[in-house]
């Protein structure tokens, strides 16, 4: 049973159940009150109005009065459900239409209900008893058969409603805990067979806009996005294998053979040198994959601060600039008219621009030419834009060049560790934004796309 | 100099107290962190080198805290296998100096020492600079040599500063890096030896003695041998 209420839709069916019960209790009271109830009070305060004349006539006209009222009603037969009588002291009757004081009446004065023959007949009759000044008793009543009927009939009818009400309930309540469970067994076939490694299915949806749907339609969309995680992990611990393991490899050999071939100091210091060198290696991809997890831990996101982009990409052509001298290139720096201003990290947005023009002035042969541009949208956002005179990216691999580790045809042979583009799209997309890359014919468009401007809190995290 | 090297890793500590021993530097070692704050509080040192991540659960940080809230104001390289740069922010931030992660290069550590307990001996901002013949005014923003003026543009005359301030020393390309263009990250390509051959062409070319040197493996050092 306990396990039972711990279902949600058996708890939400027994509230929807209880609910539906307490309602309808509610209503019947209502409706008794209003009906059966208020037909009850109406008579009390005819018989109460009645007592009180007789009472008032005995008051003010003596014995005589009350006794002339009292037979004057009955002679009247205004209504043929009064019962008067008016008795002495001896509980003799005086007047009235009851020839005798009922037996059952034998207490103090008060309200009583009591069955009298009437007319060969037992009725339910409602009568008040009070005592007058010296020691007559007054008995002022209504003949209550037909109101006990019509309240009878109004009882079973409330009665009835009552029992539809509950087997309402219920049907309704284990409707409700079907509806449920049939969207919420869906889910939960279909979550399980993703645990157990079936990492492409996804929810049964069924473009409506009701919340369980809705809900499968997050679940898919972060199944999506685990699927991407799982998949560039993958990936990456392949790469992270081949990456460092081929320096590794090299700094073992290296060291091995100096052990082996023990030459003389000289050149063992030229191999020692060449050892530490392979280690740097190793520990540039160390920091490189380091500052990659940092970017997508989200973390920095809190040192979010507003950031002029224009003067962050005019360092970086500051910085470069002597670079593609030195190869007898150019770069060229067009600089916005205006200030453009967005949130961001200032270090890993100039760590971004860097890589982009570090590639381009690196893939851009001696005389060639790189352009860096930042503008500002028309919606707010912003971009920089990186242009070169390079090989450019076949269209085929534009999507993999951001890959952790990945090195196209023209990239072998040059220096980096291929991590470069990873961690400009890992800065755009902590940013909210994304990097795309165009054909330039010839060469490579490379696009740091930023979105407008947001407070820092309200800035979507790696994840979304 | 007088230099404390708090440090748990015996082949850590063996390494950077024997080199800077080498180097000509008196060090004293402590293991733990008490025996760390007990020594820097009773010494006196021109820089300590301290790591974050200490035996017994201790923060090095936590010790740089109370340090500096004793008003003690040695110098402090703070020393960490954590790399992200929250964790660097919060170690200066903390009272340490100057933060190098691990695994790093003697001469990296070396040169920042240096660096760090120099500058506790403090350089004033509008002096004027002045390495062998080569003159620097901080007011004009203007650089001469053996009386001929040379024309700087501006991060090259940031680059020559930071080199004359530390005359003699050996400056590593990270400390360029992070002091003259403010980046805490690596360039792929060897930026900072391309700044300091145009720099070297502008203020070594047609003088002598050649001023700027390079140190190889580590960086540069600036001044006439």
């Amino acid at each position: 049973m306990i396990r039972l209420l711990r279902s949600v839709s058996v708890r939400l069916a027994l509230g929807y159940g209880a609910i539906f019960i307490l309602s309808s209790f509610l209503l019947v009271g209502a409706l008794w009150w209003r009906t059966a109830a208020y037909l009850d009070r109406e008579v009390d305060a005819v018989i109460l109005a009645d007592a009180q004349a007789v009472g008032d006539r005995l008051h003010d006209f003596g014995l005589i009065g009350a006794l002339e009222t009292v037979r004057d009603r009955v002679a009247a037969e205004s209504d043929e459900h009064a019962i008067y009588l008016l008795a002495d002291p001896g509980l003799h009757a005086l007047a009235g239409n009851l020839n005798a004081w009922p037996a059952q009446i034998a207490g103090g004065p008060g309200w009583y209900e009591i069955g009298l023959a009437r007319n060969g007949k037992l009725h339910a009759t409602r009568m008040i008893y009070a005592a007058l000044p010296g020691g007559y008793r007054l008995l002022v009543g209504r003949d209550v058969q037909d109101r006990v009927a019509i309240r009878g009939t109004i009882l079973g009818g409330l009665g009835w409603a009552v029992v539809i009400a509950i087997l309402l309930a219920i049907g309704g309540g284990l409707l409700i805990r079907r509806a449920v469970l049939r969207q919420v067994e869906a889910i939960n076939r279909a979550t399980a067979a993703i645990v157990r490694g079936d990492l492409a299915r996804r929810l049964p949806t069924r473009d409506s806009t009701d919340e369980f749907d809705q809900l499968s339609q997050t679940i898919n969309g972060m199944l999506g996005q685990i699927q991407i995680l799982i998949e560039g992990v993958r990936n990456a611990s392949n790469t992270v294998a081949h990456d460092l393991r081929t320096p590794l490899a090299e700094l073992r050999n290296r060291l091995e053979e100096l052990l082996r071939r023990r030459p003389p100091p000289e050149e063992a210091w030229t191999e020692v040198q060449g050892a530490v060198g392979d280690l740097d290696r190793v520990i540039g991809v160390f920091n490189a994959l380091l500052r990659l997890a940092d970017i997508d831990s989200g973390a920095r996101l809190s040192g979010f601060r507003a950031v002029r982009l224009d003067t962050v990409a005019g360092e970086v052509a500051e910085l470069y600039g002597p670079v593609a001298e030195a190869k007898g290139s150019d770069l060229a720096f067009d600089p916005p008219s205006d200030a453009v201003t967005v949130q961001g990290d200032p270090d890993l947005l100039a760590q971004a621009i860097s890589n982009l023009v570090d590639n381009a002035v690196k893939f851009t042969p001696a005389g060639g030419r790189v352009a860096l541009a930042v503008t500002r949208d028309a919606d707010g956002g912003a971009k920089v834009r990186v242009t070169d005179s390079g090989p450019g990216i076949a269209d085929s691999e534009k999507a993999e060049v951001v890959r952790r580790f990945y090195r196209g045809d023209a990239g072998k042979g040059k220096s980096g560790v291929g991590l470069g583009l990873s961690v400009v799209a890992a800065v755009a997309k902590l940013h909210g934004g994304r990097l795309e890359f165009a054909d330039g014919n010839p060469g490579l468009v490379a696009t740091l796309i930023l979105p407008a401007t947001t407070a820092p809190g309200a800035l979507p995290g790696p994840a979304s | 100099m007088k230099i404390l090297v708090v440090e748990d890793n015996e082949r850590v500590a063996q390494f950077v107290t024997k080199g800077l021993r080498e180097a000509g530097h008196a060090v004293d070692h402590a293991a733990t962190g008490r025996d760390g704050m007990f020594l820097a509080a009773s010494e006196k040192y021109d820089v300590i080198v301290m790591d974050r991540m200490l035996p017994g659960g201790i923060d090095g940080l936590a010790i740089v805290e109370t340090l500096r809230k004793t008003g003690n104001k040695t110098p402090i390289l703070i020393l960490s296998a954590l790399a992200e740069v929250d964790d660097r922010i919060r170690g200066l931030r903390a009272g340490g100096d100057d933060y190098l992660t691990k695994p790093f290069a003697f001469g990296e550590l070396a040169a920042r020492l240096d660096a760090l307990a120099r500058r506790s001996q403090g350089t004033d901002p509008n002096a004027a600079l002045e390495v062998a013949d080569l003159k620097m005014d901080l007011l004009a923003h203007r650089v001469s040599r053996g009386g001929t003026p040379i024309l700087l543009k501006p991060r090259e005359f940031a680059l020559l500063e930071f080199m004359m301030r530390h005359a003699g020393q050996v400056v590593t390309r990270t400390m360029l890096l992070e002091h003259v263009w403010e980046y805490h990250f690596d360039p792929q390509t060897n930026v900072v030896d391309v700044h300091i051959s145009k720099l070297r062409q502008k203020i070594d070319a047609g003088f002598s003695p050649a001023l700027l040197q390079t140190v190889r493996g580590v960086g540069y050092r600036l001044g006439a041998e």
